[in-house]
């Protein structure tokens, strides 16, 4: 990845034009922000309370059944995760990489890795059977001495899901520690008590600096493998089974790949809008989304080439049962949803080699958006299609999802706008200090005295 | 069978808790502990067995019904009684479900005038009843008074017979829909018997079939599976028998054949004239006397092209079949005797019948001195008689009890109109509410078999008795014990001495005491009978006694031509069959055959209509349109069609049964009744009508199946070989590679994770699909002892049935040919399931079972998807039966909730059972000693369950069987579960 640099070519940046531009977007909010973000909380409310409706009655009222037991809630964990990969992609391995194209985007795609994870922790109690007790799936000591199956893909699961939950929010949150103290230092009342509880006391001492830059680094090498790690872990819930289909070599860096592709599209998903509403086209240049979109064409042709190799494996296996698996995939009841996923995440990244097409704002949107419908369909032929039609015909079945399904699908995407929204109005957007760090020194002497 | 002596020991212990039982009150078993003044043999937590008699149909099967805590909860075979052998069918097992059935008729019912119906006491009722016959009586009138019941025999029909002619009443009609009366009029015509023989088929070595299915519904099918599977293993002697199947459907039975030929409905009987005429051809010597007249005259006009171009098939084909008759050594031919099925059902059986006469050696395979019970009910001349007094008015009083032909009987007859509007007062004594019953002014329940006092007398010889096996639920009575007081009431006690049935029951089987002229006591002799569920020839075992050989005539009616040709009328040709689950339909009410998937088309809940897909094609028919069936007299009805290479072009197939207005919950359908269809004939005869026309109503309905694919996808699955490969194989006696779940099995190079150590025992199960004849009984056995719930038509739509045990179903790909898989949890030794679950919910036991924890299962459902035989459900919802269906729940097994995973635990508790028992006894436990509810229950003993770590178990030796193999074995779970190949002979 060829590292550019963050500054645009037209105004110059400067310290103060930083600051403004990222705590202007911090101002009162607007009527319409509060009515969008009531809409989204009442979304969640619907989806928790078909939540508890299903505890109450049995998951039969969701549309899984005998043989696809798996049905969009895991589809919806899977893509969540995906979501939350390119967050900790652009924040740490990007830092890692010294691609300086990404210290613009860097807090909000974290904060979208957050956002996602915390959904996507939540769908596999959403389908668990009795979630009342879930916690028997942590390996915690008791007087029983009954700990769980270490040899089981879900127990990986859970510790991978909670040990990146825990290291991306960590990296996030200390990631904006000088920021909160500046905005702290820029407000006052409750506000500024608020924040000045969450800066943790940030001085903006030398000492200080040298920790954080320390600790910063640390968790970037910290959180690179477990980006791989985390997609790898998920994709053997689905290879470690015997499922024709599943069972597969191919599935962890296709799943990492994938996540990769998803989150990238999310990103530019969600930048474009909050730049245009932000202003903050000076922060976050039209270079900068250009080249996600070439992360994209990358990402995508991984993806293509996997989907790809699937074919050529289970025909080049000689098993009839893996080879049928994906001819059904191709031709069988799921076949729309198959074409759905290859034109979406294999052909329309494509585009992206045309510069007009990665420079155009709407181009980059929509295809952002058939990535993501495309990356989302991709769990749904893995989980579902393959489920439907497994080893024994008599008990192959179709799986349409019901609408306490749809409702708690629609639930979660609510939650994230929800969360990403309040994120957007209370907390700095774009690393202001990284920002700053970025700039050339001509233009940080345009603004002296104004380093926080 | 190693467990004779265990259950014959638990039965005498039983016998004492009988009286307990039979006295009780009406709520007895509605409560369990306390016992505050406990019933002398109930020991809380312990099981008694009575021996009592399924008197589902009139086979007359022994059945052992197991009492736990006061409450009956799972009926078995009894493996004493001669018909049976120990194994039930899949309505014998549900016989528990009419017992608890919640739609019963819980007290006596009186509906007044104005139609309002309301709750009397018995105490009323018998008075009201008593009064209306007294002032027939009177008037002079008793003989209008109609006794009209289901087929009654031994002791019962005695009392009803006495009571009538005490009380100076009318004439008793037996009424059943199936009653084989064109056999017996055929086997009248050859034998000069009216009666229903009995076949020795496992001593045949050819079987060919007029559309009779002895493996599912025809007279004794429990007894007939069991004896097509000596027949088929040569157990009966000699050589592996051959089995030809001549009918228009591919059913149950035709699916175990070698050679489904297929016929028009009517065509049977061509097909029997042609081999009939080809022996003659062939010079095969006609015996002499008066079968060669009789043969010569059947004959007569006809040829071998005339025959196969009305039947339609091939002359290869009658010849091909002739000169398997001319070689086998005893062939047997039967025949279905039944309208419904065949329109020339007594033709067909008559010359079927000739067809065994021409050998000596086929004649001693039909027994006529032990010919059915069910030959005894009355003819459909005399119930049409009825139902026209009836519309005369001569009939004043009309007693129902166990017959529902308002139900059956052809619509142009008229009952249930006349019921209506004619005079006649019904009063019914049915335990079930049903169709008839409906028009009934009065209703005195009677208990069902199982809460009452009985015999049976299925054929000469055998006399099974009934006792109660619990006490009564509701407030009824005993048909005996209501017709013994209402006869007290009207005559005193000098007339009617018996004070119960149970008191007459003896009375009379003094009397079989004395004849049979034994030295013991009638007491001891008594309490044996009981313990041993009746009384029948020792050493019989169904064997068979002299034949009758002499003296064959053609009978008074020459075996002319009927004008109906076949093929030449336009139109369908209606085939109404009798079903595996519901027979004629009055088993219609019980959520386990409701739920039990059709053998061949595996549909549950619901009907439909089968039509060739040539036919559907032509008429661009799809799966599950609705179509309007109209006969030719103008009568509709609408069921959903199901195309397939399963019947012969030409045909609709409907299935018997369903359609009930009156029945109950689950019997109640949107469907019409497809007996509504069925016209009469000449002389008080059925006719299932041709000429039927189809309209599309553009309508369409999902069928609630079972099965996902209805072929196997070259997937080798259920696997079949041919008899000579079979032979070839046998002659080498290598036994198969299998990957056993044994630490033998275990393979570095192929295995991850090291063997399981099993120290004394290694479940496992043999199927046998050569013996599989895909009844159910293994599956509706399997819902009844392991509280497996049942889910209900909409659930089943949505994939989501519960059932533990399936018997998969597969079309062959080329040939319209079926093979039965039944398919459970596999056992693995290597289990996929065990490794994925987060929490060990699915857990290895040393003795190899793979246990689910339900209360540690935390519903993940990966264990599920992990299956490769898919055999795990999930509880969706917490499933609930209505009272008092929830008595039925076995106690040894825990119900489960919403949100665990189940499946199949080869019946563990019947596993700590045994070991409980052997472990007191201070030895191991004893091959055959453990039989989980399906083994338990197999007609044909397809099923074998034992230990595979004793070398000498049956097990362990059908594993070497040359025909062993195991289901998705390369994928080395190591299945517990060794399936053994069908054997096809190609004809």
């Amino acid at each position: 990845m060829k590292a550019e640099s963050a500054q645009p070519q037209g105004e110059i940046l400067t310290y103060r034009k930083v600051q403004e531009l990222v705590m202007g977007a911090m101002a009162r909010p607007g009527r319409l922000y509060w009515v969008v973000v009531g809409v989204c909380f009442m979304g969640l409310l619907y989806g928790a309370s078909c939540w508890a409706y299903q505890i109450l009655t049995g998951m039969g009222v969701a549309g899984i059944m005998h043989p696809v037991n798996w049905g969009i809630y895991l589809v919806n964990f899977v893509f969540w995760v995906g979501i939350a990969h390119s967050g900790t992609l652009i924040s740490a391995i990007l830092y890692l990489l010294r691609a300086r194209w990404r210290t613009s985007i860097a807090r909000a795609a974290e904060a979208m890795t957050v956002f996602a994870v915390m959904i996507a922790g939540l769908f596999p109690f959403i389908h668990l059977g009795r979630v009342w007790i879930f916690y028997w799936i942590i390996p915690y000591p008791n007087q029983r001495d009954l700990w769980p199956n270490f040899q089981s893909p879900l127990v990986f699961d859970f510790l991978a899901i909670s040990t990146y939950l825990t290291v991306s929010s960590m990296f996030w949150y200390s990631g904006m520690l000088p920021d909160l103290a500046a905005v702290r230092d820029k407000t006052s009342g409750i506000r500024k008590k608020i924040y000045g509880l969450l800066s943790l006391g940030w001085q903006g001492t030398h000492e200080q600096w040298r920790h954080y830059s320390m600790a910063y680094l640390l968790f970037a090498a910290f959180a690179t493998p477990l980006v791989i790690s985390v997609h790898s872990v998920v994709s053997w819930d689905f290879a470690l089974s015997i499922v024709p289909g599943w069972h597969s070599t191919i599935f962890a860096p296709y799943f990492v790949a994938g996540a990769i592709h998803s989150g990238l599209a999310m990103v530019l998903t969600l930048l474009i809008p909050l730049r245009r509403i932000f202003h903050f086209e000076v922060l976050i240049s039209t270079e900068t989304l250009e080249s996600i979109a070439k992360t994209i064409v990358l990402t995508g042709l991984i993806v293509g080439y996997s989907y790809a190799v699937e074919y050529f494996m289970a025909w080049y296996s000689g098993n009839m049962f893996e080879w049928d698996t994906f001819i059904w995939r191709a031709v069988g009841n799921y076949a729309p949803q198959f074409w759905i996923m290859v034109v979406c995440n294999v052909l329309a990244p494509l585009l992206f080699f045309s510069k007009k097409i990665r420079r155009s704002l709407a181009w980059l949107f929509g295809i952002a958006i058939a990535v993501n419908i495309g990356m989302w369909y991709e769990r749904f032929v893995i989980i579902v299609g393959s489920m439907a039609h497994e080893f024994v015909p008599y008990a192959w079945g179709l799986y349409a999802p019901s609408w306490v399904e749809l409702s708690i699908m629609g639930g979660s995407f609510c939650m994230f706008f929800f969360l990403f929204l309040l994120f957007g109005k209370f907390l700095p957007t774009v690393s202001m200090s990284e920002m700053k760090e970025a700039l050339g020194a001509p233009a940080r002497a345009c603004s002296p005295g104004e380093r926080t | 069978m190693a467990s004779f002596r265990r259950r014959e020991f638990l039965r005498m212990v039983g016998l004492g808790g009988t009286v307990a039982a039979s006295g009780c009150s009406p709520d007895s078993g509605l409560k369990l502990i306390p016992y505050i003044f406990p019933p002398k043999d109930v020991v809380p937590g312990k099981a008694t067995w009575y021996a009592t008699t399924c008197i589902e149909c009139a086979a007359g099967c022994g059945a052992l019904a197991r009492n736990r805590d006061g409450r009956v909860v799972k009926l078995e075979g009894n493996p004493l009684h001669p018909v049976n052998l120990g194994a039930l069918c899949a309505r014998g097992q549900a016989a528990l479900q009419g017992l608890y059935d919640p739609d019963r008729v819980r007290h006596p019912m009186l509906r007044r005038k104005d139609g309002s119906s309301g709750q009397v006491t018995w105490e009323e009722a018998e008075r009201l009843l008593a009064d209306w016959i007294l002032e027939l009586s009177r008037k002079g009138r008793g003989e209008r008074v109609v006794f009209l019941s289901g087929l009654l025999t031994g002791s019962l029909l005695d009392l009803v017979t006495e009571w009538r002619e005490k009380l100076g009443l009318g004439e008793h009609l037996m009424y059943e829909v199936l009653s084989y009366e064109p056999l017996r009029r055929a086997t009248s015509r050859v034998f000069g018997l009216e009666v229903i023989p009995s076949y020795r088929m496992d001593r045949a070595d050819l079987i060919i079939s007029f559309g009779a299915d002895f493996l599912g519904t025809w007279i004794s099918p429990v007894q007939y599976a069991r004896q097509f599977a000596l027949f088929r293993s040569g157990e009966g002697g000699g050589d592996r028998g051959l089995f030809v199947y001549v009918g228009p459907r591919l059913s149950q039975t035709a699916a175990c054949a070698d050679l489904w030929v297929s016929v028009r409905p009517g065509s049977q009987r061509l097909v029997a004239l042609g081999i009939l005429l080809a022996l003659r051809q062939k010079g095969i010597s006609m015996a002499p006397g008066p079968l060669a007249g009789a043969i010569a005259q059947l004959l007569q006009g006809w040829t071998m092209e005339r025959i196969c171009q009305e039947a339609r098939v091939e002359p290869g084909e009658i010849s091909r079949l002739a000169s398997l008759w001319a070689s086998a050594k005893r062939p047997l031919s039967v025949a279905s005797g039944l309208e419904f099925v065949d329109p020339h059902a007594e033709e067909t059986a008559f010359v079927a019948q000739i067809l065994c006469a021409l050998r000596p050696e086929s004649l001693q395979l039909l027994d006529l001195e032990r010919p059915w019970c069910l030959g005894r009910s009355s003819s459909l001349a005399q119930v049409h008689s009825m139902v026209e007094k009836i519309h005369r008015d001569e009939v004043d009083l009309l007693l129902v009890h166990g017959a529902n032909p308002a139900f059956s009987l052809p619509e142009d007859w008229g009952l249930e109109e006349a019921l209506l509007k004619r005079k006649v007062k019904v009063v019914s004594f049915s335990a079930f509410p049903d169709e008839i019953s409906s028009a009934a002014s009065l209703l005195m329940p009677s208990s069902t078999p199982l809460e009452s006092w009985g015999d049976w007398e299925p054929h000469p010889g055998v006399r099974g008795l009934i006792q109660p096996v619990m006490g009564r639920i509701f407030e009824t009575r005993a048909l005996g014990d209501i017709l013994l007081g209402l006869g007290r009431r009207l005559k005193g006690h000098t007339v009617f001495q018996e004070e119960s049935l149970e008191e007459y029951l003896r009375k009379k089987w003094m009397g079989i005491h004395s004849a049979q002229g034994a030295e013991e006591s009638f007491g001891s002799w008594w309490v044996r009978a009981l313990a041993r569920g009746g009384t029948w020839e020792e050493g019989t075992g169904g064997e068979v006694a002299k034949v009758l050989g002499q003296g064959i005539s053609p009978g008074p009616s020459p075996p002319g031509v009927d004008p109906r040709l076949d093929g030449k009328q336009e139109g369908f040709q209606l085939m109404v069959y009798p079903t595996i689950q519901f027979l004629d339909g009055r088993a219609a009410n019980r959520t386990w055959l409701q739920e039990l998937p059709d053998p061949v088309t595996q549909i549950t809940w619901g009907s439909w209509v089968e039509l060739n897909t040539e036919d559907a094609s032509r008429l661009g028919i799809q799966l599950g349109g609705l179509l309007k069936i109209r006969s030719p007299r103008g009568r509709t009805l609408e069921l959903a069609a199901y195309p397939t290479d399963g019947v012969a072009p030409g045909t609709l197939a409907i299935p018997m049964g369903q359609g009930h207005k009156a029945m109950g919950r689950y019997a109640a359908s949107v469907q019409g009744n497809p007996l509504s269809l069925v016209e009469s004939g000449e002389g008080g005869r059925l006719l299932c009508p041709s000429g039927m026309s189809l309209e599309k109503t553009g309508q369409s309905s999902r069928f609630s199946n079972t099965d996902g694919s209805p072929i196997q996808h070259n997937r080798a699955l259920a696997v079949a070989i041919e008899a000579a490969q079979w032979r070839r194989l046998l002659e080498q006696g290598s036994p198969p590679k299998l990957r056993l779940p044994l630490p033998e099995a275990y393979d570095p190079a192929e295995d991850f994770y090291p063997s399981h150590r099993h120290l004394q025992y290694r479940w496992a199960m043999a199927v046998d699909l050569d013996r599989c004849v895909g009844c159910g009984a293994c599956v509706v056995a399997c819902s009844a002892e392991n509280n497996v719930a049942m889910v209900g038509r909409q659930l089943v739509l949505e994939g989501r049935e519960m059932h533990w045990l399936r018997i998969e179903r597969y079309w062959e790909e080329k040939t319209p040919r079926i093979r039965f898989l039944p398919m459970l949890c596999q056992h693995c030794d290597a289990a996929p399931c065990e490794s994925v679950c987060p929490v060990y919910a699915p857990h290895h036991s040393p003795e190899g079972l793979n246990n689910q924890v339900y209360n540690r299962c935390i519903g993940t459902r990966f264990c599920s998807q992990n299956c490769p035989y898919k055999v795990r459900r999930f509880n969706w919802f917490t499933f609930s039966r209505p009272e008092p269906l929830n008595l039925q729940l076995n106690p040894d097994v825990t119900v489960r909730q919403k949100g665990v995973m189940e499946k199949c635990s080869f019946c563990v508790q019947r596993i700590v059972e045994a070991k409980d028992r052997a472990r007191r006894e201070a030895r191991g436990v004893r091959d055959g000693e453990v039989t989980p509810a399906c083994v338990q229950t197999c007609p044909t003993g397809a099923l074998v369950f034992g230990n595979l770590m004793e070398k000498e178990s049956r097990v362990s030796r059908l594993v070497k069987d040359v025909r062993a193999y195991q289901v998705l074995g390369h994928l080395n779970t190591k299945p517990a579960v060794i399936y053994l190949k069908r054997v096809i002979n190609e004809i």
